[in-house]
């Protein structure tokens, strides 16, 4: 992440985003994020996300996205003729009347309904307005692709993306399996897919709805940080993924490896950005023993 | 711009009559903020008044916040290129006045509404809302028509009344935004239900049914809506949106397709029908996705986390 720079023909590069404006706006063209805010960096090194203001303006293609709100923030697209968006379609607040939906099929149906992901995605074409927005407070994070960049997005957290991107799923492989007697019961801490959004040729806006405040940081090759599988919130593609699991010592007894004593936490390997969001579900247990897992690491304490 | 004369209410220069009560429409020519601010404060001449840009009412030249909705007067109205006007964000600690009582709006993130009943005022509103009260506070009930009707529909029966003296405080379970209504005497507002913290007893409390079958089971609104009216003497209604809360005006005959779960208020003129979008997808089929027609004329309000929060 750069710091903000102004050229010496005033042109101006967002460290977020890393698009150049002419820097004579109040707010990255790309993004929306304020210019020349200074950077609300950790002493750990999380970058969290920069300040927007509200009714802040993204432009894309021909149409423009204005994001209006800062507690349950509104994604209003104003679309020209030639440009379309698509989502999932709960994700969907108004609409004027003119605006044409229709639906989008995806590839490997019958596994993304057993996923409990959406089977179709919705597709919204200009000309007219239509809005956006999740049913839970936080921050919306714009990511504009550059041609040929790709991003890896934990499922369920995307809201919309120009139809210049393309949406693709993949296999998380990060999985566990629980045995009671006969009874045995595969978990997927990050969900059994994630989604990949990739932009081919031109570049695209992505945009994702993170719970809370989201966070931001850069891995160095080999680098690794745990964090909570389901406070992910979107990585890079060359960045890897395994399970940790680590036992804290207890003084009472209890049954060597039981879920009450063992903390499940996603090991996320560098190069490459990793986000994580700062309100995230709590991953379902069931109190069972770990009978096989995909790639881990464990440690006593 | 043209106001009504007799409710406030602001239109274009292109409407003859006022979409709230029908009143024949006056133009006016309203002050820039920019210039009102401008204004010596030992300016001579006629008393300079603010009028607030949410609700319409005029205010002291020297106030910071409306003292009839409490919104800040020297911000101005963020609206959307789309036209979507966001509701006034109120200050932490900002009162507003109603008879002659006090309301404070304390909090940012999940506000609390706090009354300062005095001798002879009262509100009402649903029980659960209820976050504190002073020992003294008398509590009571009001009465409803139609009980059975809204207990079979799921909505509150009973209608706790605070009255004053005393202190009592509302609050909802959701991150959210206060939206103040003060309501001119002849007004009509349609609520969703459970939407509503508070009201002032110059208000009349009703509700009405949701027409149409496809409305009431796809509308996502259940059977019926809150109504509010006022008659003749002004009031204050209190509503608590989910998320930020957006308001639009529509002309006669002019719609907007709307997510049902997100629609806040309207005034009743507005109507509502929901239109179902099917998507489709081969051999999986596809899911349908229910919209809300608003067609005006009249005032819409939406919540921008629009998931349907149940009471009980």
């Amino acid at each position: 992440m750069q710091q903000p720079s102004l050229s010496p023909q005033r042109s101006y590069t967002c460290p977020w985003c890393t698009t150049t404006s002419d820097g004579t706006r109040l707010a990255c063209p790309g993004c929306g994020v304020s210019i020349n805010v200074r950077e609300n960096v950790t002493e750990s090194g999380w970058i969290e996300l920069p300040g927007r203001k509200d009714m802040a303006k993204i432009q894309f293609g021909d149409s423009y996205c204005q994001i209006e709100g800062e507690l349950v923030p509104v994604a209003d697209m104003s679309l020209a003729a030639t440009d379309s968006v698509y989502f999932a379609h709960h994700v969907l607040l108004w609409m004027d009347t003119q605006v044409r939906v229709s639906a989008m099929s995806l590839k490997g149906a019958w596994k993304r309904m057993l996923a409990g992901m959406p089977l179709i995605m919705t597709q919204a074409q200009g000309p007219g307005h239509i809005a956006f927005s999740r049913d839970a407070s936080g921050e919306l994070i714009a990511l504009p692709l550059q041609p040929g960049q790709a991003i890896d997005v934990r499922e369920h957290l995307f809201l919309v993306a120009t139809s210049d991107v393309t949406y693709d799923w993949f296999q998380t492989g990060v999985w566990f399996t629980t045995r009671s007697g006969d009874d045995t019961e595969t978990h997927y801490p990050l969900g059994m897919f994630m989604d990949r959004f990739t932009a081919p040729q031109k570049p695209g806006l992505l945009l994702l709805h993170a719970g809370g405040n989201a966070f931001i940081r850069t891995l160095a090759p080999m680098q690794s940080i745990l964090v909570k599988p389901t406070a992910l919130l979107f990585k890079d593609p060359t960045v890897q993924m395994q399970l940790h699991f680590e036992y804290p010592r207890t003084n009472s007894w209890s049954p060597w490896m039981s879920w009450s004593h063992r903390q499940l936490w996603l090991r996320l390997f560098g190069p490459g950005r990793v986000a994580v969001q700062s309100a995230y579900e709590p991953i379902e247990d069931n109190g069972r023993t770990i009978s096989r897992h995909s790639n881990a690491t464990n440690r006593q304490w | 711009m043209k106001r009504c004369p007799s409710c406030n209410h602001l239109a274009d220069d292109a409407q003859k009559f006022c979409t709230i009560d029908g009143t024949p429409l006056v133009n006016v020519a309203p002050e820039p903020v920019a210039a009102r601010a401008a204004a010596p404060p030992d300016a001579d001449g006629p008393i300079q008044r603010i009028q607030c840009q949410w609700c319409r009412a005029m205010n002291d030249k020297t106030a910071l916040n409306c003292r009839a909705c409490a919104a800040p007067l020297d911000i101005q109205d963020l609206v959307s290129e789309s036209g979507w006007r966001e509701a006034p964000r109120i200050r932490d600690m900002a009162e507003m006045h109603f008879g002659n009582s006090t309301c404070q709006v304390e909090g940012e993130i999940v506000p609390v509404a706090e009354i300062n009943l005095a001798p002879g005022d009262s509100v009402f509103f649903e029980h659960h809302v209820l976050l504190w009260k002073d020992d003294n506070t008398p509590l009571g009930v009001m009465q409803l028509q139609g009980g059975m009707k809204r207990a079979l529909a799921g909505m509150p029966f009973i209608i706790s009344l605070a009255q004053g003296p005393g202190r009592v405080a509302f609050s909802r379970d959701q991150t959210g935004e206060l939206v103040v209504l003060p309501l001119h005497p002849g007004m009509e507002l349609d609520v969703r239900e459970h939407a509503f913290l508070l009201a002032s007893h110059h208000i009349s409390y009703s509700y009405v049914r949701i027409k149409g079958l496809r409305n009431i089971l796809f509308g996502g609104q259940g059977m019926f809506m809150d109504r509010f009216v006022t008659t003749s003497a002004p009031g204050l209604l209190i509503l608590h949106g989910y998320g930020n809360v957006f308001e639009r005006v529509l002309n006669a005959g002019e719609s907007i397709l709307v997510e049902p779960g997100a629609f806040l208020y309207k005034d009743s003129a507005v109507t509502m029908d929901v239109q179902p979008q099917q998507l489709t997808t081969g051999f999986f089929g596809g899911q349908s996705m229910n919209l809300a027609k608003m067609t005006g004329p009249g005032r819409v309000g939406i919540q921008s986390m629009y998931v349907h929060h149940r009471t009980d």
